[in-house]
Formats: C-alpha cells, structure tokens, sequence
C-alpha cells in the first residue's frame, strides 16, 4: 500500500507510457469497446423502458363486472365492497351508466357522434375492479362466482402478449449482454497481452530486481480500466445523443406511451455503462495480467 | 549469507556449467571470482539470485534454502540483493536517474529518499551530468555505471557484480572497485566477477576465489 502511494506519480506515468507505446491500437480498441457498450447501452434502454411499461401496465390491468340490471344501487355498492376484500384486488369501484357512456365517448373522440344514434343508454353500469395481473385467475375466478355477477371481461389477451414481447426482448437482451461482456473482456485482455508482450524486457528486468508482481502488474491494470473508461464514456455520449433525439421525436406523438422520464433515464443508463465498464475493466486486466506469468 | 555444498549446475543442453561447488561466505566479505571466459563465474551469480537452480547439491542465501519454485520468497530475497549484470540490463527509453529509481521503488522507500539515494548513487559513480540522459543514448562505459549506481542506492545486503569495471578505463574501473568496496561499511557482502586480475593487486581486504571449467580451483590470489 505504502508502494503505491510511494509511486502515484510512476503508476501515472507509466500507464500513458504504455497506452502512447501502441496508441493506434489502443484507441482502436477504445472505439471497439466503445461501441459495443453503446449496443450495450441501447439493450438496456429498451429494457429500462419496457420494465416502465410493463409496470404501468399492469396496473391497467382491470376486469369489468357486469351485474343483472335489476340489481339496485345500494346492492352494487355491497358487491364492491365484498370484492375489494378479494386477494389480488388493489381497488374496485362502481361506474355508473352515464360514466360508462362518457368513457366510451372518450375512446371514440370525434366519432362519438355515432353514440347520438342511440335513442336510450346503450351502456350497463359495472364494477371496475383494478387488479395485480399476476393475480388475474384467481380474481377472475371468485368475481365470477359472487352472488349477483352475471359476466366478467378481461383486458388479459393484450397485456399478456405485451408482457410476452417484453419476456422476448429481455432474453435477447440478456443474450446481448453476455456477448458485450465477452467480447470487451477479450479484446480487453488481448490489449493487455499486447502491452506485457511489448514490455517484456522491462517486466524481466524488474523481476531480478525482486519487484513484486502488483507492482509490476498495477500499471497494466490501471491501463484496462482506461481504455474500457474511455470506451464506457463514448458509449455515454452516443447513447445519451440516442435517447435525446429519441425523446424529441416521438414528442407529443405518443403521449399515451408511459415512457420514463428521460432526465433519469439518460442518467441511469450512464451510470449503468460506466459501472460496467469499470468492472469488464478490472475483470480483462486480469484476465490479461495471467499471462504475465509466462515470460519469467 | 551464502553457503554451498557440493552445488552442480547442468543447463538443459547439457552443459554442466558448475561442478561440486563449496562455500561460505560471512557477511560483510568481499569476495572476487575470477576466471576465464566460460568458465561459470556469471552461472554462479545466477545461482545466488535465483535465475537458475543447483541440479545437485544445496544452496542457502541469507539462510534461504534456493530451490525452485518459492516465487514470493525469492522475490523478496532479490529486494536485499543489488544486482548488476554483465549485460547491464537497464530499461531503455528511461533516464540514467529513472533506471536507479526503478530499483528502488518497491522497496518501502519515501519519494524523498529514493530520489535522494539515486542521485547520490550517481554522483558516485560520477555520472552527474548524465542523469537527465536517455540510457541508450549512454556509451557502454556509462550504461555500466548506472548499472552500479542502481544496485549500491538499493543499499542491499548483498551485492552480485558481474564484470563490473569491463567496459571501463583504468581509473574509472578503480573508481568502481572503490565504490563498492566502501558499502562494506554497512556490512552489506559483495561478490564480483572480473576478467581483470591486474586491477586486484593492491587489494588487501577482499578473498579470491578462482574458477575454471565450472570447478574452483583455487582460493586466494592464485591466478
Ligand atoms: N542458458 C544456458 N544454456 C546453456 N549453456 C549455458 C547457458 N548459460 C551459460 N552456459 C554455458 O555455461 C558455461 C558457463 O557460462 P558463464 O556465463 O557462467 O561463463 P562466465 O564465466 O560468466 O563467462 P564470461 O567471463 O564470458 O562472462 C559456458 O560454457 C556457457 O556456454
Ligand atoms: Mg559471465
């Protein structure tokens, strides 16, 4: 510890020494990891926004409850009652004929016009009841089986196809990953190979001299966690110019997609590239370092 | 500080570069190791800083049994030693002062006392106005001295000199020998091999030992 605090100024010199002794190659490698951390960067975007979906959506997951009609008011209201105890349910309530008209109108906008067709309500009050959608069989179930209810609809069909494309995309994702995280520790390592390769007389030489392997090695370390830094900070600034343009674009457009917000996306995501590059840094530098062993 | 008993060394081609090798030398001594060229002066160096291992026999450095495969050991060994190699060995593309301070700067020294010790190593071996030099730009005379330089800053226990005054003139070379015989004032041991025997004759307070063909033959100034 004492050696290194001894030689901050050495380790600094050193590791520029070594990056500017193949500087073609290293900066390659710079955009290499570069760009590979922004497809990373681009995986976990989508899947930051797909999780904001999902989880939005599934609080829209709902089922409505249809009642004889003949059933009174006050008798409706026990029923929410009863149905708000049910496991599952975060919240149930009464939408009155007039309400379900003016919902309707809503969904339709300008053709709305057509509702003026109807001479009486088309519309039947129901309990809207507000669900976790894990839970949707088992509420569906003992809705269907109160006293009172004549049919149950579902949003399931839609959301569970949503949550399919998300389930989708997040293997592909995870598959996305894994080969980022390979290939910068591959390139990584070479990198470093490269370096201890380069270096070899000056690491034989500071053997002799007894040196102890940290020593020798920190600067090699110190190097890989540069090159995939520079390479995280690129990716930082394509992702972050990706998700602005992005934002500007669908502004307005497609308000009544849930996305994040994008202050803290733009924020989560660069924190999540440069954590990562920190740790495929250390992991490759290492990975590199073994080899060093073998010109004794 | 060093003991062998009955120390062969045979490289892998065959070649049996040390036979029946028996020492003892106490702290402090200066030892001189002559012999002709080929004969196993710098494979006797090798030994002692475990570059290469004794086929037969055993080898003890400052209590230190040699034997193969103590990486951490013998790596903390060689911080004791001050090494200086017959082919120099210095890092090219650095500074005359930067090859001493590499010596040193995994030896727990301050910052201050290391830049101190190179410089003062330099003096000595009176390379003054050189150290802000490239060493490659050095000639071969000068490579050696800062090559000395950087095992006397270590201010080692022990000191393996191999050919150390070759590649330099009379007075330099006696400024050398000088050098190294003065750090027997912190007790430190060293050995050096050379070719120039005619140096040695006013040396008083050093042993000799002579080799030939990887056998010593003779101890003392028999030459
Ligand atoms: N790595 C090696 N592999 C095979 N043979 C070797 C090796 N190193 C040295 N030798 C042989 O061992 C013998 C002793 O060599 P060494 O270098 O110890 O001689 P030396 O006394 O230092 O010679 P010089 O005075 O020329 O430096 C020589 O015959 C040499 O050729
Ligand atoms: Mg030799």
């Amino acid at each position: 510890m004492k050696t290194f605090l001894y030689n901050v100024g050495y380790f600094h010199r050193e590791t520029w020494r070594i990056v500017k002794s193949n500087l073609l190659s290293n900066l390659f490698s710079v955009l290499g990891t570069g760009l590979i951390l922004f497809l990373f960067g681009m995986v976990a975007t989508g899947t930051l926004i797909g999780n904001e979906l999902l989880a939005k959506l599934q609080q829209e997951a709902e089922i409505s409850a249809y009642f004889s009609e003949t059933m009174d008011e006050s008798v409706a209201l026990l029923l929410v009652d009863e149905i708000k105890e049910i496991e599952g349910v975060w919240n149930a309530r009464l939408v009155g004929e007039e309400e379900s008209r003016s919902q309707m109108e809503d969904l339709l906008g300008e053709e709305a016009g057509i509702l003026e067709l109807f001479e009486e309500n088309p519309f039947a009050a129901f309990i809207e009841i507000r669900i976790h959608l894990d839970s949707m069989d088992t509420v569906l179930n003992e809705v269907d089986n109160l006293n009172g209810i004549e049919y149950v609809r579902d949003n399931r069909a839609v959301l569970e196809r949503l949550q399919g494309i998300i389930g989708g995309l997040k293997i592909i994702g995870t598959l996305i990953i894994l080969a980022v995280g390979i290939t910068t520790l591959i390139i990584l390592s070479h990198m470093i190979r490269q370096g201890i390769y380069n270096n070899r007389e000056q690491i034989n030489t500071l053997r002799l001299l007894g040196a102890p392997g940290s020593f020798i090695g920190f600067p090699f370390v110190m190097v890989g966690l540069l090159l995939t830094l520079l390479g995280g900070a690129l990716a930082t600034i394509l992702i972050n110019v990706l998700i602005n343009s992005g934002y500007s674009s669908i502004d307005g457009a497609l308000t009544f997609i849930p996305l994040p917000s994008q202050q803290g996306l733009m924020m989560n995501i660069s924190i999540l590239i440069i954590a990562v590059s920190l740790v495929l840094g250390l992991l490759g530098s290492l990975f590199g370092l073994s080899s060093i062993g073998k010109n004794r | 500080m060093i003991r062998a008993n009955g120390v062969y060394l045979r490289y892998p081609d065959g070649t049996e570069a040390l036979k029946d090798i028996n020492l003892h030398i106490k702290p402090g001594e200066i030892v001189y190791i002559t012999g002709p060229s080929g004969s196993g002066k710098t494979s006797l160096l090798k030994l002692l800083l475990g570059m290469e291992f004794a086929t037969l026999g055993s080898l003890e450095v400052m209590g230190m049994p040699m034997v193969k495969g103590k990486t951490a050991s013998i790596n903390k060994l060689r911080r004791k030693i001050g090494p200086v190699f017959q082919e120099f060995k210095l890092i090219d593309g650095r500074t005359a002062f930067e090859n001493v301070m590499m010596g040193m700067r995994f030896l727990g020294m301050p910052p201050r006392k290391m830049k101190d010790e190179a410089k003062n190593a330099l003096i000595k071996v009176g390379l003054e106005e050189k150290m802000a030099s490239k060493v490659e730009n050095l000639s071969w005379g000068q490579q050696q001295r800062v090559a000395i330089a950087r095992a006397i800053a270590r201010k080692p226990a022990l000191i393996l000199a191999d050919e150390p005054t070759g590649n330099l003139d009379q007075e330099n070379a006696m400024n050398i020998l000088k050098i190294l015989h003065n750090v027997k004032d912190i007790n430190t041991t060293v050995l050096i091999t050379t070719h120039a025997t005619h140096l040695l004759d006013g040396i008083e307070d050093a042993n000799f030992l002579h080799v030939d063909n990887g056998s010593i033959r003779v101890e003392g100034k028999g030459w």
